[in-house]
């Protein structure tokens, strides 16, 4: 069995309706002001969920998002043909991670940013599990798409989540675990379900890449 | 700054790649004959714009179904047969674009069907059905160090016994959706890119690229053997002005090395700061080691660089159709003088050395490094 403890874990599920002028306010007191007029509001989301997690130089961070920077996507594709250079480099994932570590000036030894869908949590989870580093920060979220949603290629809800992972079970909230070879019941959830499961503490067991996993309360 | 290196030796079971020179073994001839394939094309294809350097396949506008696809059904014929996608063979595909460049058609001619591949689990998924893979597919995007993730993960799961084969899969195809970018940052200029060379302005090109590498606990006769990896986080798109972030990949990669004559495959796509920082990084952890970059001919193959470049760098090391085995091509399209005197114009002779280090750096002060090792 492969297993990790979670400790500082931060979920975000704002509103559907809230957008990234909204956020910006809501959360202005966790950004240094020149950085939050820049944000995202997944970059927005990651902060807040982020904010007083310990990272240090020698950690890593697995970063989960299926559609990843729609906004900035979204706004750079109606920039052509005078394409935005700000736009450009924002659309581009693992930007909604890169953005907060940057405003943070906060070097990493390894960022995983993943960018699938189907098994994304289970795949996220297994990164992080794989990663030698002492503490493991594994993030995940969407933000609410505008034109991209209408035509159902973005996100239709805004939301993030920020577990920290070590191998230290004292002061732990919760227990992730891999036993290959094992057998369980249930599917993996996606990624926005594995964000309100952990906003309500829901344990968690699914059979996936040969094995069984489990989320446990603690 | 920190950054330890994975140790977790794997073999390279195959390993090919496709460029608009063809194989990697038709690529590393051609590199070796200093041939470019970089032309200068219009930034936005069939929108026209700027002439700018791109090294393309064909037409880059995007077509119905993706130009790409067929393509990248002509590289795979040539991966081993496998129960690729299953639990015990992963599939690893790493890519920074993706079908992106269906969102620019799409909004150019609103025809919703290139809405159907644009993100990057649509692509994915189209080239699960066509290639038959399962589900067991793990997708990376970190811009241009996308395939060393790929590299680096596959080792670790052959280490952790999850795995007994793992195929990454990687490709970039240009599309106005790039080349515009790029073009906005104004790195992708009007003049043909010469890595490493000392010159007013600096200019990258950008370039068509797949590979894929089928990796496996056995021993081979080429190994990957470490792989380090570092991200400084100080600028979206410009590096620490102290070279530091090159710095501490570097040191982390040369600790894997125990000895060996190594040459280095550098990420020198033709931008002048970066591009010094890391030849000067370099020349101080490596002074003995020639130092080359293949981009100033084949463009920046972006996400899919990293694996592009291992690929023609085997198949160099093997030898090509054309008989120059061993014979390992220079920084094509460099000029003297160069950043450093490490950097090696002409091509090199594999006999000195037996192993390389190669490199690629990303958006985000991103850094990767991987030891090549060989018998």
């Amino acid at each position: 069995m492969t297993e990790r403890f979670i400790h500082h874990l931060r979920v975000e599920l704002p509103p559907a309706t809230e957008r990234a002028a909204e956020a910006r306010l809501r959360l202005a007191d966790k950004f240094p002001r020149p950085a939050l007029r820049r944000m995202t509001h997944l970059g927005l989301l990651i902060g807040s969920v982020l904010d007083g997690a310990p990272l240090a130089p020698e950690d890593a961070l697995v970063y989960a998002s299926s559609f990843a920077e729609t906004r900035a996507l979204e706004e750079f594709l109606t920039s052509f043909p005078a394409a935005s250079p700000l736009w450009f480099h924002a659309s581009i994932h693992p930007g909604g991670a890169q953005q907060v570590l940057i405003g943070r000036q906060q070097p990493i030894a390894r960022l995983w940013p993943l960018a699938g869908r189907t098994r994304l949590v289970e795949q996220a989870l297994l990164t992080a599990l794989l990663e030698p580093a002492a503490r493991v920060a594994v993030v995940g979220g969407e933000e609410r798409g505008t034109w991209m949603l209408e035509r159902r290629v973005a996100s239709a809800t805004s939301f993030a989540f920020a577990a920290i992972l070590t191998r230290q079970p004292a002061g732990a909230v919760a227990h992730v675990a891999f036993s290959p070879d094992a057998q369980s019941e249930g599917v993996c959830p996606t990624l926005q379900d594995f964000a309100q499961d952990l906003a309500s503490r829901r344990t968690l067991n699914w059979h996936g890449i040969g094995g069984a996993w489990s989320l446990a309360w603690l | 700054m920190n950054a330890l290196a994975d140790q977790l030796s794997v073999g390279v079971e195959a390993c090919d790649c496709l460029t608009p020179f063809g194989s990697a073994a038709a690529t590393a001839t051609a590199l070796l004959a200093g041939r470019r394939a970089l032309a200068f094309s219009p930034v936005l294809g069939r929108d026209g714009g700027d002439l700018v350097p791109l090294a393309l396949l064909g037409p880059m506008d995007e077509t119905l179904p993706p130009h790409w696809l067929a393509r990248l059904k002509e590289m795979a014929a040539a991966i081993p047969p496998a129960a690729w996608g299953s639990a015990r063979s992963p599939v690893i595909v790493t890519s920074s674009n993706f079908g992106v460049g269906s969102f620019y058609a799409f909004t150019r001619d609103h025809d919703p069907r290139h809405l159907a591949h644009g993100t990057p689990f649509a692509t994915v998924d189209l080239l699960r059905a066509d290639f038959d893979w399962g589900e067991n597919v793990q997708v990376f995007s970190h811009a241009c160090v996308t395939a060393h993730l790929g590299l680096a993960h596959a080792a670790r799961l052959l280490h952790a016994d999850l795995a007994d084969r793992v195929l990454v899969f990687s490709f970039d195809f240009v599309s106005p959706f790039v080349a515009g970018g790029f073009h906005s940052l104004k790195i992708l200029n009007g003049i043909m890119p010469a890595p490493y060379s000392v010159r007013e302005t600096g200019s990258i090109g950008l370039g068509d690229g797949a590979a894929f590498a089928v990796l496996t606990r056995d021993a081979t006769p080429f190994q990957l053997a470490a792989h380090a990896l570092h991200n400084e986080m100080f600028h979206f798109t410009g590096n620490r002005p102290d070279g530091a972030g090159f710095a501490a990949c570097a040191a982390a990669i040369a600790a894997t090395t125990g000895g060996r004559r190594v040459w280095v495959k550098g990420h020198g796509t033709g931008t002048l700061e970066a591009g010094r920082l890391e030849a000067e990084v370099f020349a101080r952890q490596f002074p003995s080691a020639p130092l080359v970059s293949w981009k100033g001919s084949l463009g920046h193959t972006l996400g899919s660089c990293g694996l592009v470049e291992l690929a023609i760098a085997i198949a160099a090391l093997r030898g090509s159709s054309a008989g120059a085995a061993g014979k390992i091509p220079g920084t094509v399209g460099g000029a003297a003088p160069s950043f450093t005197d490490t950097v090696a114009l002409e091509s090199l002779s594999s006999a000195e050395f037996d192993g390389a280090i190669l490199t690629s750096n990303a958006f985000g002060g991103a850094h990767a490094a991987m030891l090549l090792t060989h018998d």
